[in-house]
């Protein structure tokens, strides 16, 4: 792990009674707390409108709560101006539900995006880059633009862009949303990989049990604007018919 | 695999090319307004250096009034110089008014004694007035002083209208410029928000408009002015053709402060423009987390 504040036990994200709506309208959320520890992969599951991806978008700084407090690798983020937010954004990975690939760039450019924002030159990332491509499958595709790319592809692509910067944390929303199972079990071997490999926290939101019960993990279930965590024996036992 | 990265910020040809044409345009008309602008004060410093000193006396009398006057004149204090205008001179100065197809002979024409003053106003009118009176000589003189300053208010005051009219298309372009910055920008949300979220850092975001559009701005500006270099040539071509002179307006002429003014116009426009972007960008991102 790079640079951090964070000490062994301080968790990764860490939410405390987290409340967020949009105007006078409902709370989107309501008094939500969790943890992630470092080197973690969590699983956030959920019905539809429970809130997973507004939970995602507060963890990866895309929003501000309305009420509790979000730490980032033991950073109290309301405490900071948006200036400092883009350091600690550069610790995490995203791999958004509609990979928000850049159309004009190829999936090379497209992956090395980051390394660029960063500054880096491209001399001193190319072979990187093209070697995490070739190992997500994509050797072959340097140079496609997205939208040549399958579904599974531009997924894969997002993935590489999420972890190009070996970043501290990967958030993942519903990445497997668009690829079927074979696929779905290949992006999951991806991110345990990189958990185990790189030590990197993973936080996964999906609608996929099939998935869920594979990974064997912790799972946490957003409902009614609570957060429970289910052990992993609990989610990968087999579901009894009702 | 391509040899460079693609731009981040792709370009859009149809917005851009007209955004080009519209900031091209304006660029054109400040050059030119500039061009005028320069042209009129400078006209009217040149008036006012060609007749600053210089005093006509005309004499109501014979000839040897005249001369007396003239004798008078020359030693009168802070005069430099006088001398008496010949007929054939006085003609020429009519010729405008009555043609050049001659004067009759007969025709009374004025005395007139042309003096040159030295610097300091010792010989004003009313002194020169004075000494002639005082010898019971019948005379008007003329410094051309009110002439002057009110050819010269004419002129600045042309200029003047001049700047203004740079000042407006400057700061018409500055909007079209924020115009389409923000469009660029509401149509690039995707990638805004990708760089925002990926860690970039609102300077790095800024300076990808700021990039195209100081390009934007130069390119445009550059051929603004050298459209206004060629209708100011053409204009001084008709002038020239015609061989006229064009008596109160000021007269354009293609010198060094002129192609410094064509020189910088794209130099502005493209630092007005990238400092246009900059500010919306800048504004936009703000509303951002």
């Amino acid at each position: 792990m790079r640079e951090s504040s964070l000490t062994s036990d301080e968790p990764v994200i860490r939410l405390d009674r987290i409340g967020l709506s949009y105007g006078p309208e409902a709370d989107v959320l309501a008094d939500v707390s969790l943890q992630l520890k470092a080197g973690s992969m969590t699983f956030l599951t959920g019905p539809s409108g429970a809130g997973k991806s507004t939970l995602l978008r507060l963890a990866y700084l895309a929003l501000r709560p309305t009420a509790g407090r979000v730490s980032m690798f033991g950073v109290d983020t309301s405490r900071l101006s948006r200036k400092d937010l883009a350091p600690l954004r550069r610790r995490i990975g995203v791999v958004f539900q509609e990979f928000r690939l850049l159309d004009h760039l190829s999936a090379y450019e497209n992956v090395a995006l980051p390394l660029r924002v960063l500054g880096q030159h491209e001399k001193t990332y190319r072979n990187d880059v093209i070697e995490l491509l070739k190992w997500v499958g994509l050797g072959d595709r340097l140079d496609a633009r997205p939208a040549t790319l399958s579904g599974g592809e531009k997924q894969r692509v997002a993935i590489a862009r999420a972890v190009v910067v070996k970043p501290d944390l990967i958030i993942a929303d519903e990445p497997t949303g668009n690829v079927d199972e074979e696929m779905g079990d290949r992006l999951l071997r991806l991110f345990r990989e990189l958990n185990r490999r790189l030590n990197t926290t993973v936080l996964i939101a999906t609608h996929d049990l099939a998935m869920v019960r594979k990974a064997r993990t912790d799972v946490l279930r957003l409902a009614d604007g609570m957060v429970v965590r289910v052990p992993a024996q609990q989610v990968a036992a087999p579901e009894t018919p009702a | 695999m391509k040899p460079s990265l693609a731009p981040l910020l792709p370009k859009e040809d149809a917005r851009e090319a007209a955004l080009f044409f519209v900031v091209c345009a304006l660029c054109f008309l400040a050059a030119l307004s500039g061009l005028v602008a320069r042209s009129a004060y400078s006209a009217a410093d040149a008036w006012a250096d060609q007749v600053t000193g210089q005093i006509t006396i005309r004499v109501r009398g014979d000839d040897a009034a005249t001369t007396r006057a003239l004798q008078l004149i020359k030693t009168a204090p802070g005069i430099v110089s006088a001398r008496a205008l010949e007929r054939k001179e006085s003609e020429e100065l009519l010729r405008p008014w009555l043609g050049a197809s001659g004067i009759p002979a007969d025709l009374p024409l004025p005395h007139l004694i042309a003096a040159e003053a030295a610097p300091g106003g010792a010989a004003s009118d009313e002194r020169l007035s004075a000494i002639l009176k005082a010898a019971s000589l019948d005379a008007i003189v003329d410094d051309h002083v009110v002439w002057s300053q009110d050819v010269k208010r004419a002129t600045e005051l042309a200029g003047l209208a001049a700047l203004i009219a740079v000042g407006l298309l400057g700061a018409t372009g500055l909007a079209v410029i924020a115009f389409a910055t923000h469009a660029t920008l509401l149509a690039r949300r995707d990638i805004v928000e990708l760089l925002h979220l990926t860690g970039a850092k609102d300077g790095f975001i800024a300076g990808l408009f700021e990039r195209r559009f100081l390009m934007l701005g130069v390119q445009a500006g550059a051929l603004g002015a050298l459209l206004a270099f060629g209708a100011a040539a053409f204009m001084l071509f008709l002038v020239k053709q015609a061989d006229q002179q064009i008596w109160l307006l000021p007269q354009l002429s293609l010198s060094l402060a002129d192609g410094l003014i064509l020189g910088v116009s794209p130099l502005v426009a493209g630092i007005a423009s990238m400092l246009a972007a900059k500010v919306t960008v800048m504004r936009s991102l703000s509303d951002m987390v």
